[in-house]
Order: C-alpha cells, then structure tokens, then sequence
C-alpha cells in the first residue's frame, strides 16, 4: 500500500487517470491529459476535454517546468498528515505549456508544496511570485510517485514578489 | 421565467442564538429556527407547505423539521451546500411556488458548526490521500483558508492590496456586532489587532477567518398576494441569480482564469437585469465574510468597485455603519455567527423592516437613535434596497436584492 505523510494514498480501481498520473511520476515522467479531438492539454484530471468536450485523451508528457502564478504559506496545520511539515508553502503553477490558451488569463496551473533539495518543504523566505520551478518526484511506494515542484536554477520570469513578514 | 421582480417576498425570519455549545441536535434547532419564523410571518402549520434546506450532511431533513411542527408539506427538496446556498434556494422558492407546486416555503440551516461539523476540519479525520484530495490535499492544502489563500495572494500581488486594507473588513464587522445582542464576538476589534492575531496561513491571519458557531436560522418566502396580508412588512424580492459558477476545471477555482477575479461577474449582469438597478442604488450590501478578503472580492465582482480596487473600497470607511453603503451590519460570519449565509439574508430583512434588534430601547417599534458607538443602534437610515452576495468559493457565488 502506498503512503505519504501518515497517510494512506488510495488509488480507487475505478480510477484509472490518477493511477496513470502517479505510475508515470514513479518513472520519472510528468504527464498531462492532452485530448484525442483537439490536441489541448489539461490539469486537473478530468472526464472530458473542456475546450471540446470530446472523451478520448492520452497521456502527454510535459516539461515540468513552469512559474510560481501565486502561494500561501501554511502556518497552521489542519490535517494531521502536515503538523510536522509546517511551515510549508503550497505554490500554484503555471506550466510553459499552453500558457495563455484559451485566454491570456489562462494556463496550465498544477498546486504543490514547495520542497527543497531533500524533498522537504522549502524555506518560506525563497518562495515568491515570478520565481521559475521544476517538478520532482517524490516516490510514495507501491509504485507510485508523487510529482512536486521545486525552486529552478533559471532567472525569475518577472520581478519575484512575496508577501514576506 | 422573466418578470418575477416584485412577485415573491421574505415574510418571516427566525434564528436560535449563536453558541459553541448548543448541546441539542440540528432537528432541535432547524424546529426552533422555523417556529421563529412563522410566528414572526403570522404563520401557522396548516399555512406552510413547503419547505427546503441546504446541507453539508450535517444537518436534518425537512420532513422531520415540518413532521415536528405538525406541517404537511406539498413540496420539499434537502440539497447539499454551504455557501451561495441560500440566494439559490429563494430563487427556487420562488420557481416552485410558481410552478404551482405549493404556496408558501420554509427555508433553513441548522448546523452545530463548532461542536460536530466543522467546515475548517477538525484534524480528527482518518487520513487518506484518494481521488481529487491527489491534486490538492496530498499537497497540503485541506481547508477552506488554504483554498483560498492563493487567490487573495495574487490580488495582493497584481493590485497591491494589503492585509491592512481587508483588515477593516473585521473591524467594521465587529463594531457592527457590537450593536448586535445576538453576535458571538461582540468586542470591538481594530485593524491593528487583526494584524497582530496569530498567522492561519499567510496572507489570512486568525481573525481574517470566520467564527465557528451552532445555530438554527430559518426564512419564509411567498407570494406577493399572500405576502401583504402577513404580520410584517414584506422584503420584496427584486432579483436573484443562484450558484453562479466561473470555468473551474476538475472542480477546481485555481484552475481558470484570474484567480482573484470570482463568479460574481458572472452573476452580477443576471441579479441587476432583473432588479433593473445598478451597485450604486444599493443601500446595504451583506458580502459573505468566510474571510475578511472573500467580501472585498465579491464587492469588486458585483460592481461596488473598479476591480483590483476593493482594498481601498473596503478601507474607506463605506462599509462602515454610518457609511454611504454598510455591509454585514450583524457583524456577519467575522463576528455574528457562522450560519452559510442566510443570517446575513435576515439581516437585511430586519434593516428593510427597519427593525434591526439592536440596543435602541424601542427597536421593536422602528424607534433608532442611528448612534453607531459600541452598545447603540446598528439601524441604518432610510434602508431601501439590500444586496446579498454569497460566497462558496471564488468559482461559485449567488445573490439577491431585495426592497421595502
Ligand atoms: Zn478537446
């Protein structure tokens, strides 16, 4: 059985797209759902392509790499699994692929907690709007590996801004 | 189904009080809060056959509700939901009165929201990573407050809102509820102290959040015809737009579109087409406060603001009781009680009424001193037209306007 944190990570038999998502990170591959019909990826995982509705997909694989879009940082832990994790920035992402697509507000956004070179959660004064990231894999046993994205060495696409304090 | 403004009303409101331990079942206060309700309406069992509730599989079911009150109900519908629920609900009420279906609905929430079911977990849960949680809370984020931090965060980023700016969202809440005998949180609190409370998770310090709190609260909704032969005078209901949602791939807010921008937008040409008004004939608005930041959202959304402005609009003092345009003059879920949104629906009732149940001595007869210092009046003058605007996350909002 894979686990992370404590916790149970519990893969349904009658979901095959997350099996398929965290089989690929387990081999070092971060991989995206890109439709049959339309050719357009998409994050999170779903039933149907939104641009075109269509059902048929396959799995894409992606740079990883991508831009910090927005964060928070964790002070307060609920759930159990990251009482001993706090505190932790969860970033949201915005993937090099397909960015500005359908709209120049849109893009491929994928959240994950900021680690840092050991896989543990990153000090929260690196974290910052505008800051580039690549994704890693954290492996969760059973086969499974989680993907989470960590500070690159590329220059910042922008001016980094953080909240700091 | 055009032209139902003015056609239906809010005859009856009723609450039970505000607690952290009500030590009775949500059957005992979702009865108490619609027993309240129809005897402010004037309303007796054999009047109400309809009835509808809202949701988080936390509460009791309506045949119960009205089984209890000797109610034989012709129409019935218990939903799951939280916030942005309510306005959905009235316009629902509406449509099956309309349809034929009954006469006259009771809509309620009853929730024991501190002592069984909370909304930010409780840490008591078994932990398992499956399905969606694989996107979000394997990654840490498992409640409400880290759902929406982000998106506060990129408004701070792209506009340069601060955490002073929402902070005088609590302080105005909370001077609102000090005129409130029924709030929770009646102390008075400044900006200052909002900025020093303890960090949730940045940029949401502790008293940025909601309070938790048990409660029952109930409304009636009917027909114009049966409306004015009640107990009290109708809140006229003039336009209603219901879980209005923005592009939200998997489910997810984050995933479309500026993430601080929230479906409001969407619901505000729907909710103002009906009511044929704009932002600026509104006279009190009750923006849903999850979050000192959800309301500055919702108000830039619907229009009370430039967007990307709502960190000035929400400290310039218009907010404030005395102001051009209070909000939230229960104190609202900052500081009233935590009710998903319909207490700040009877709120507006009882300012329409001009019946707010403050500290003014003759309250109960529309007698206001509209003295907003701590322990005094929180009636607003001349109140006519009302504006609610729900919240369930930034992908999902509902509203409704209503006169006197
Ligand atoms: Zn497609």
């Amino acid at each position: 059985m894979a686990e992370f944190l404590g916790a149970t990570v519990a893969i349904a038999p009658n979901d095959p797209e997350h099996l398929g998502f965290l089989q690929a990170a387990a081999a070092g591959r971060f991989v995206l759902q890109r439709c049959a019909e339309c050719a357009r990826l998409r994050y999170p995982i779903g039933n149907a392509c939104p641009f075109c509705t269509a059902l048929e997909w396959e799995w894409a694989e992606v740079s990883g790499k991508g831009t910090i879009y927005s964060y928070e940082a964790v002070m307060h832990p609920i759930h159990p699994s990251f009482r001993d994790q706090v505190p932790y920035a969860i970033v949201l992402v915005e993937l090099d692929e397909q960015r500005g697509v359908p709209t120049e507000h849109d893009g491929l956004r994928v959240l994950s907690m900021l680690v840092d070179a050991n896989d543990r959660p990153e000090s929260l004064e690196r974290v910052a709007i505008g800051l580039r990231v690549e994704v890693g894999f954290t492996p969760l046993g059973d086969g499974l590996a989680l993907p989470r994205f960590h500070l690159s060495e590329e220059a910042p696409e922008h001016t980094p801004w953080s909240l700091g304090g | 189904m055009p032209g139902l403004k003015d056609k239906y009303a809010i005859v009856g409101i009723g609450m039970t009080e505000f607690s952290r331990n009500s030590g009775r079942t949500t059957r005992a206060l979702g009865v108490e809060a619609v027993r309240a309700a129809m005897v402010d309406a004037g309303l007796g069992a054999g009047e109400v056959d309809g009835m509808l509730s809202y949701h988080g599989n936390d509460s009791t079911a309506s045949p119960t509700i009205a089984g209890d009150l000797g109610i034989r109900l012709n129409f019935y519908m218990d939903c799951s939901g939280g916030g942005s629920s309510i306005e959905a609900l009235i316009g629902i009420a509406m449509g099956v009165i309309e349809a034929g279906m009954c006469s006259t609905v009771a809509i309620f929430r009853a929730m024991n929201g501190f002592t069984e079911a909370r909304i930010g977990g409780t840490g008591r849960q078994r932990p398992v990573f499956t399905g969606t949680s694989l996107e979000a809370g394997i990654h840490g984020m498992n409640s409400a407050a880290q759902s929406f931090a982000p998106s506060f965060m990129r408004h701070m980023f792209e506009y340069g809102t601060t955490s002073e700016q929402v902070a005088h969202v609590k302080m105005a809440h909370s001077h609102h509820a000090s005129n409130n005998p029924r709030a929770y949180y009646k102390q008075r609190i400044s900006v200052e102290d909002v900025l020093n409370s303890r960090w949730i998770t940045k940029p949401l310090h502790l008293l940025d959040c909601c309070v938790e709190t048990d409660n029952g609260v109930a409304i009636i909704v009917t027909s114009a015809d049966r409306a004015r032969n009640l107990r009290q005078r109708p809140a006229w209901i003039m336009g209603v737009a219901g879980r209005v949602n923005k592009e939200q791939p998997g489910g997810y807010h984050w995933s479309r579109g500026p993430i601080s921008r929230v479906a409001g937008v969407y619901g505000a040409p729907i909710v103002f087409g009906q009511a044929g008004i704009g932002p600026q004939d509104v006279d009190v608005t009750g923006s849903y406060d999850a979050f000192t930041f959800t309301t500055m959202l919702q108000l830039e959304a619907y229009g009370f603001c430039k967007e990307g402005e709502g960190g000035d609009y929400v400290s310039s003092g218009i907010i404030e009781l005395g102001g051009a345009r209070p909000n939230n003059t229960s104190g609202g879920h900052l500081c009233e009680g935590y009710t998903h949104g319909i207490g700040h629906i009877v709120e507006n009732v009882r300012q329409l009424r001009g019946l707010a149940d403050d500290y003014c001595p003759n309250w109960a007869a529309g007698e206001h001193s509209y003295d907003y210092t701590e322990g005094g009046c929180r009636q607003v003058k001349d109140a006519e037209i009302t504006m609610n605007l729900g919240w369930a996350m930034p992908a999902t909002g509902s509203a409704l306007i209503m006169h006197n």
